[in-house]
């Protein structure tokens, strides 16, 4: 218990970091939201009296803390740009963005495990090299060139689904999941051939180790061998793997949801950061942050459960 | 066993060396101008433009030729820096451990949770947008914190050793145990770092170029072409479906290069 | 040896299982296609029989109040919800709109309003003159900065009464009634207005989804002649690939400003493609105060290098105006057609005035451009081969949009950069006023004594066939000068789905919905 203790204390630091950064980001990057507000007319006067009026003349300290303040009373903000509650206006963003997430890791999770096991069997058979080599390609196509040949193939010529055109759930709840599907197929291709590969090398590897030998040369046959003692033993690197994925997509399906044109969490960071909308970008930053943080730390705590031996060294790594 | 292994580094060898003399020969000489706009737009491939020609009617094959070129040197130098800048926070925080390890931990946890486009946004305005080095240095910072996080491991494993100890006890300085006794066994891990960082690197740019804060136009790399080209995929599929495939063929070969070097490395063990 | 078999097959099973869930996928997915392409079909004829239009936009709506919007974009579509005292039509004469008439005094400094009868608020209250002393005191008094307008601080008071709205100016103005169709009428005190708009015009608010859509209604108590649609919906798609897929496939009717590029992805025979032009002056833009941009040799000899024709002939396919001075003909009136080929071009031409200059060798310089206007970065790249070409080395730095307000409009940090510049009243004095050396958004710092004393006896005058002469001589000066590299008004290109009809194009930047209608 303590050391989830601990884990969520270095999560929350963490997260105030990433909040403080981000502020100082825009502290120092060119671009002013108030100009952008009031577009290329605006006057001097009109552009300081917004500035008042948004409290974007206080010190930049106080700007920080007021807004750390807000958020952990549950107020995210307002937007510049749509003066409406943020949490309003990114709320439906977010739904898709999780949802694209899931639907990618649950992809990568019923096909390379399956595949990760399988692949062993085939160590040093004449299609290893084959297979080997077949996963560096997939590791090594692009999401979004992915994305282009799908919207290409099955938005203009099959017609399957229209990039751009993305449905939302509330109106056709089948149509958005095979938007989504999509894209989810361009995340999760390299993912999934990574992940097989480091399966098996992690079988390879633990299939070699003396007590499997032992257990082997004892009359155990291998099969049973690798599903009671060597799969459970390489979970802990699988579901740290796992755990790194899960972050990745949040922030890899940023140029996916461009591509595909899906209005998620990720489309709406783009535009808001060429608008200066801070009080948007910093919300956003600040989820998808905490996405990337609970990732590992839920996977931190997982290992441990299913590896006592993590819980005697102590140590943070 | 080994021979086979050995298929990996040569199939990545080939492809890479390919590519890499392909791209030299891209910065010095390309059939065509990359940038002449004068040989008619969207011309299917012909055997005197292999690529066919694109919407300002430039010779794609001459401009794959020249983006390679970009892409490769952009890669390059921004893996460098992550790996040196990273190398060095990882021996600096592994080695000697303490607050200093766990200030710029938490500075790298910090950096790691970023969506990597607003960092080198970010770094991107400060330095003044648009220009080449400002896009590599940008994406070099972005790479830092996966490279500190995987030297520091490696250090931290390799400070209590018997021979780090005893090279204490014979009295060498810190600077010289990091860089004489841990520095050379570090490498090894560096090396598929390197190659996986290589890959992401080449993928982060064309992402960035895709979304419109990347390289400049009349030095294209391949992410800012095949961005160019999605908006044209009736017209002229093949100026996609070409850069694509030499984005997809670069980052395979490399890929196939550290598969061979890691299987190389098992062999002799 | 049982349980290996038992294991394979488990296996086997689960490998078949997920391939076969993948067939069924791709089967399920077939399927669908079938559906949404038949779904698209009838769709297409269920909205046309159900008189509604789904119209394509590249850009989300920076604000729903009319007085704080100051996106060209939103300007264009909010002009369907609401209008002024006056509006414009599409022939480009200012007339009536919540006023039925307006007298003006003989000294030029009053304005007398007649409300129109019957003209009501989509909420269903009447206008009144209160309402209207309300919107354009909102406009002018300062109590919210964001909605001021600088153009309606020429009002001295303003006073309503029955039904009639008097307004006093400081000093007698020609375009007064350009400047006042911009103060919407909205309802007194309302506060709503960026979530629920209310306005007069013929079409009302039904609902909006950021960065998504918005829902616009035909207004039925609307005063003028009803709108042909009954609902018309915004459909948000910042992908410009979007837009031509959402064509494709028959989720939208109609999308404007679309590139040469993207009409030449739409299948033939669905679409009809309107040619209007965007009424913007398009110029290679340069900051007059930096080196060598300072020497009007330097400038002129960019003008010689430049061959507008074929930009326009490269990046657009030929659609496009080119221009020579900062006004496009729709502004017929102030419009001089014969300084388009001042600086025919001449490669020999701009390399002597560049020597001539001190610059026998060329030298380099950077375009800006904001990255998201696809437009401008085309334009950019097919510049910088033709700069080639009598030695000048320059280099395109995409910036995005933040920054270029910023940097290039704001603090004026950049060399040059392309933009398109756009009068969003009807007058042509926006155009050209801003190069006084004087005035705040005189970004490109153009600095010229004449320019400066004819700009102001321009302004001074109310007699409006002499201050048409003097603008036109404003043109004139810049053309002489080479203020700037002009190069073109950009068409304007619309694909609208075969039977729906009545899109006009107006000389300012509006995309007016209210006359399109389904064929029979």
């Amino acid at each position: 218990m303590k050391y989830i203790f601990k884990r969520i204390g270095l999560l929350l630091i963490t997260m105030i970091l990433v909040s403080f950064l981000t502020f100082l980001a825009f502290e120092i990057v060119s671009g002013d939201p108030v100009r952008n507000m009031l577009g290329t007319d605006a006057s001097p006067a009109q552009i300081e009296a917004l500035r008042q009026e948004l409290g974007l003349d206080k010190p930049f300290l106080s700007r920080y803390v007021s807004w750390l303040l807000g958020f952990f009373s549950g107020d995210l903000g307002r937007s510049f740009s749509y003066k409406q509650p943020v949490w309003e206006l990114i709320s439906s963003k977010l739904v898709i963005t999780l949802a694209l997430s899931l639907i990618s890791f649950a992809l990568i999770i019923l096909v390379s495990i399956p595949l990760g096991v399988f692949s062993y069997q085939w160590v040093g058979g004449p299609l290893d090299g084959v297979r080997t080599a077949f996963n560096q390609l997939c590791m090594a196509v692009p999401p979004f060139f992915t994305g282009i040949l799908l919207s290409w193939t099955f938005g203009v010529i099959l017609k399957v689904f229209t990039p751009g055109d993305f449905p939302g759930f509330a109106k056709d709840p089948g149509g958005s999941f095979v938007h989504l599907f999509f894209a989810a197929i361009c995340l999760s291709i390299p993912r999934i051939a990574m992940t097989v590969r480091m399966m098996r090398s992690t079988i390879v590897d633990e299939m070699n180790k003396a007590y499997v030998r032992t257990a082997i040369s004892r009359g155990n046959n291998r099969w049973s061998v690798l599903t009671r003692h060597v799969l459970k033993n390489s979970l802990v690197l699988v579901v740290t793997f796992l755990g790194q994925t899960l972050a990745e997509l949040v922030a890899a399906s940023i140029v996916v949801e461009q591509v595909l044109g899906i209005p998620g969490l990720g489309r709406f960071l783009v535009a808001s950061i060429s608008h200066r909308d801070y009080p948007v970008v910093q919300a956003i930053v600040v989820i998808l942050a905490f996405w990337v943080v609970l990732a590992g730390t839920i996977s931190d705590i997982v290992n441990r459960r299913i590896d006592p031996r993590l819980r005697l060294g102590g140590e943070d790594e | 066993m080994k021979k086979r292994m050995n298929g990996y580094l040569l199939a990545g060898l080939i492809i890479t060396c390919t590519i890499l003399v392909v791209a030299l020969i891209g910065t010095f000489w390309t059939p065509y101008s990359p940038t002449a706009m004068q040989y008619g737009k969207f011309q299917a491939p012909t055997l005197a433009h292999l690529f066919g020609t694109d919407h300002f009617g430039r010779d794609i094959f001459s401009r794959v030729l020249k983006g390679t070129g970009t892409t490769l040197f952009i890669a390059l130098l921004t893996v460098g820096i992550g790996a040196v800048v990273g190398t060095f926070i990882g021996a600096v925080t592994g080695y000697f451990g303490g607050v200093v390890d766990d200030v710029l931990m938490r500075f790298n946890d910090a950096l790691t949770a970023f969506p990597s486009i607003l960092l080198a946004l970010l770094i991107i305005s400060l330095l003044g947008p648009g220009k080449k080095y400002n896009v590599i240095l940008a994406l070099g910072i972005v790479f830092i914190p996966s490279f500190a996080r995987v030297t520091r491991t490696a250090f931290a494993s390799l400070r209590d050793t018997n021979y780090v100890t005893s090279a204490r006890l014979m009295g060498a300085g810190n600077a010289r145990i990091l860089l004489v006794h841990l520095l050379p066994n570090v490498l090894r891990v560096l090396l598929p770092a390197f190659t996986i960082g290589f890959n992401n690197a080449v993928l982060a740019e064309a992402s960035m170029s895709f979304l419109g804060i990347g390289v400049t136009p009349p030095d294209a790399s391949l992410g800012y072409m095949l961005s160019e080209a999605q908006g044209m995929l009736k017209a002229g599929p093949w100026y996609a479906i070409f850069t694509g495939l030499t984005i997809v063929l670069l980052v395979f070969g490399v890929g196939l290069l550290g598969e061979g070097m890691q299987a190389a490395e098992k062999g002799v063990e | 040896m049982n349980k290996r078999i038992f294991l394979a097959w488990t296996l086997s099973v689960m490998l078949g299982a997920f391939l076969l869930s993948g067939c069924a996928n791709t089967a399920a997915g077939n399927a669908g296609s079938a559906d949404t392409a038949a779904e698209a079909a009838a769709e297409k004829t269920e909205r046309a029989k159900a008189n509604e239009a789904v119209v394509g936009i590249a850009q989300d709506f920076d604000s729903l109040d009319p007085h704080h919007m100051t996106a060209a974009g939103t300007k264009e579509i909010l002009f369907n919800i609401y209008e002024g005292l006056m509006k414009p039509n599409a022939a480009g004469e200012i007339v009536p709109a919540v006023a039925s008439e307006c007298e003006k005094s003989e000294d030029g400094k009053t304005y007398t309003f007649t409300l129109r009868d019957g003209v009501t608020f989509h909420n269903g209250e009447a206008v009144t003159a209160e309402d209207v002393v309300y919107s354009i005191n909102r406009r002018r008094d300062g109590k919210d900065t964001a909605a001021q307008l600088e153009a309606l601080s020429v009002i001295d008071e303003v006073q309503g009464e029955g039904n009639t709205v008097t307004i006093t100016l400081k000093e007698a103005s020609n375009e007064f009634l350009a400047h006042v169709m911009n103060a919407y009428i909205i309802p007194a005190d309302y506060a709503e207005l960026e979530t629920k708009p209310v306005g007069t015009g013929p079409f009302k608010f039904v609902s909006r989804a950021v960065q998504d859509e918005m829902v616009l209604e035909r207004f039925d108590e609307y005063w003028g002649e009803a709108p042909g649609l009954s609902k018309v919906t915004f459909k948000i798609l910042e992908n410009a690939e979007g837009l031509i897929l959402g064509l494709q496939s028959g989720a939208l009717d109609l999308v404007a400003h679309l590139s040469s590029d993207q009409i030449v992805q739409l299948e033939e025979g669905d679409f009809e493609i309107e040619e209007g032009s965007m009424n913007l002056v398009q110029a290679l833009y340069l900051n007059n105060a930096v080196k060598p941009f300072d020497d009007v040799r330097v400038r002129q000899a960019l003008s010689y290098a430049i061959d507008k024709q074929a930009v326009i002939d490269l990046a657009f396919d030929g659609y496009g105006i080119p221009l020579g001075t900062s006004m496009f003909p729709s502004f017929e009136k102030y419009y001089d057609a014969s300084l388009t080929d001042y600086y025919p071009h001449d490669v020999e031409k701009a390399k002597e005035l560049l020597a001539e200059a001190g610059y026998p060798d060329g030298f380099s310089m950077s375009i800006t451009v904001p990255s998201n206007y696809t437009p401008h970065v085309n334009t950019a790249t097919v510049l910088v081969e033709q700069l080639k070409e009598a030695g000048i080395t320059a280099t395109v730095e995409p910036v995005d949009w933040g920054t270029w307000l910023e940097e290039v409009y704001g603090n004026r940090q950049f060399e040059s950069t392309i933009t398109g510049l756009t009068s969003d009243n009807m007058t042509a004095r926006k155009l050209l006023e801003r190069f006084g050396s004087e005035v705040g958004n005189n970004f490109t710092n153009y600095n010229n004594a004449d320019y400066d004393a004819i700009l102001a006896e321009a302004l001074q005058e109310t007699d409006d066939a002499k201050q048409t002469e003097l603008y036109k001589a404003l043109e004139k000066n810049l053309t002489e000068n080479a203020a700037n590299v002009y190069l073109q008004d950009m068409a304007d290109l619309v694909a609208v789905r075969k039977g729906l009809s009545g899109l006009t194009f107006y000389p300012i930047y509006v995309l007016d919905v209210s006359a399109l209608h389904w064929a029979e």
